[in-house]
């Protein structure tokens, strides 16, 4: 059966719109996209991340117009997206290079440059603070003059400033504990231009994993450690920081610095260490390390680890845990695609409702008759 | 100077030079604007460390502006909603792609501005480095 196309409600949609305006605004609150810039950071990163678009301006306003729902905010910036023209595409960016404001490794105590806390909520009690009920523009002006004086006394001495630091992989890699790797060049896919097919590759598969929904993301690794896959997986080496974006001349071959720099953003990454048993000649078996990666806007920590751990699932497909089963992880886990399918069960579906009702009263008064006979029989 | 360092210096430092400088080009010769400052797009290509190769992270909002000054086009483009700043940028391209006179004393007032960028970036650094963990051994 076919669709029909049916009229009426313009005038119940136009109010119903309204209605949504009159909830954002009847309790006569006027929010600033700037203060939700300024205070809403996890949700900002989160809501850049999943559309894939980096802009914390234009997040703040799709929080905003999303009223905080951050499935609708990333359906207005996927939108809002493809109304610009991509211009450039940036030099190749890579991690070493990052200005660090955080980075640990969970499995080595001692990392070049040691073991950086920064801002992080993992040693926080998580207990409400009723104090920020009261919090002034006074009160903050006041914190935030008695940090900058700092209360820690500092050795310039003993400490190098630059945080650009080594990286712990590049260590085990110079230690022999993980194989040297050269650079591979080859031009990623893009799944915004090409459908995804199956087989994917590990360009799309790393694409689609840093844009998922962090939730499903999260879930989905989170079932790979209870027992719904077969990884062992440990933090290698968490960081967040800000990664320099250049990009080349249009019409001008020339290279090194003759790019331009067109600023930073802040990003998550994970190494993830997966240990696993090879056998060797003769039957020997010895135990290696493979790496999980991801990488993803913001400072969004669980959803980074979380995609190390499904990026290494995808590597080793087994049909026995649909976490290893692309097909299943990448087309569940992006959030315009999975909220938009279930949302628009929604929408009018009427006529094959009705058919479905037609079959079943149809069975049903077949069943019916066929009784009837039945008993008239006996 | 490279393009490179002028350009993250004029990004990353105060706003105000890019400004000033531009206006000093604008003092003396005719700009014309080819491009107005204009929403876009630039797409991330990045490396993964596990295999070395390399995907798309995603696409980070940029503004971009297009000028021609004493036949020279120069760009301007910046991360962000920043149409004065883009075109200010175009400006002092275009003057560096030309070899104007009025960008030789240019480089020692970046290298002044890429000095308090730096010492803006150590006391960032400082503060950050005051959550460094300084681990002790405990006797069982």
């Amino acid at each position: 059966m076919g669709y029909v196309a049916v009229k009426g409600g313009t005038q119940a949609i136009e109010e119903s719109i309204k209605r949504l305006k009159y909830e954002r605004l009847h309790k006569e609150q006027v929010l600033e996209t700037g203060q939700i810039e300024g205070g809403m950071r996890g949700l900002i990163d989160q809501v850049m991340s999943e559309s894939s678009l980096y802009d914390e301006k234009l997040a703040a306003l799709a929080i905003k117009q999303a009223e905080g729902n951050p499935e609708e905010a990333v359906f207005l910036l996927r939108a809002y997206r493809s109304t610009l023209p991509r211009k450039y595409c940036s030099k190749i960016i890579e991690t070493g290079e990052m200005k660090v404001e955080r980075r640990i490794s969970a499995s080595f105590k001692d990392i070049p440059g040691g073991q950086i806390l920064g801002a992080t909520t993992d040693y926080t009690h998580r207990l409400l603070d009723f104090n920020l009920m009261k919090e002034t523009e006074q009160t903050v002006k006041e914190w935030l003059s008695s940090y900058a004086s700092g209360n820690i006394p500092f050795d310039e001495l003993q400490q190098d400033l630059d945080l650009v630091l080594p990286k712990v992989l590049d260590y085990l890699r110079k230690e022999g504990l993980i194989p040297p790797l050269e650079n591979n060049d080859a031009e990623p896919d893009d799944v915004t231009r090409e459908s995804l097919e199956f087989p994917s590759s590990r360009s799309q598969r790393l694409q689609i994993l840093t844009r998922g929904e962090t939730g499903a993301v999260t879930s989905l690794a989170y079932a790979v450690i209870r027992g719904y896959g077969a990884l062992h997986p440990t933090v290698g080496e968490l960081r967040v920081g800000s990664l320099p974006i250049n990009i080349e001349h249009p019409n001008e071959a020339r290279s090194g610095e003759d790019e331009y720099y067109i600023g930073e953003i802040k990003a998550t990454e994970a190494e993830m260490l997966m240990p696993f048993m090879t056998e060797k000649d003769k039957g020997r078996k010895e135990l290696e390390f493979e790496i999980g990666y991801g990488l993803c806007f913001g400072q969004n920590e669980t959803k980074a680890i979380a995609m190390g751990i499904l990026d290494n699932c995808l590597e080793h497909p087994d049909s026995s845990f649909p976490s290893h089963n692309e097909e299943f992880v990448l087309l569940h886990i992006d959030s315009v695609e999975s909220t938009g399918f279930i949302s628009h069960l929604k929408m009018p579906h009427y006529v094959t409702f009705q058919s479905k009702l037609d079959s079943v009263r149809k069975t049903k008064a077949a069943n019916a008759e066929e009784r009837e006979e039945v008993q008239a029989y006996e | 100077m490279k393009r490179k360092q002028r350009t993250e210096i004029l990004i990353e430092g105060s706003h105000e030079l890019a400004k000033s400088l531009a206006n000093e080009i604008e003092q003396n010769y005719s700009v014309s604007v080819l491009q107005e400052p204009e929403h876009g797009l630039v797409m991330l290509k990045v490396r993964e460390t596990s295999r070395k190769s390399l995907f798309y992270l995603g696409e980070v909002l940029v503004t971009e502006c297009k000028v021609k000054v004493e036949g020279k086009i120069g760009i301007g483009i910046v991360k962000g909603d920043h149409s004065d700043l883009a075109y200010h940028l175009a400006v002092i391209d275009a003057a560096f792609l030309g070899d104007l006179p009025e960008t030789k004393p240019w480089a020692g007032i970046l290298e002044i501005e890429k000095y308090y960028i730096e010492q803006k970036r150590k006391a960032k650094n400082e503060e950050i480095l005051r959550t460094k963990v300084s681990f002790e051994t405990m006797d069982v």
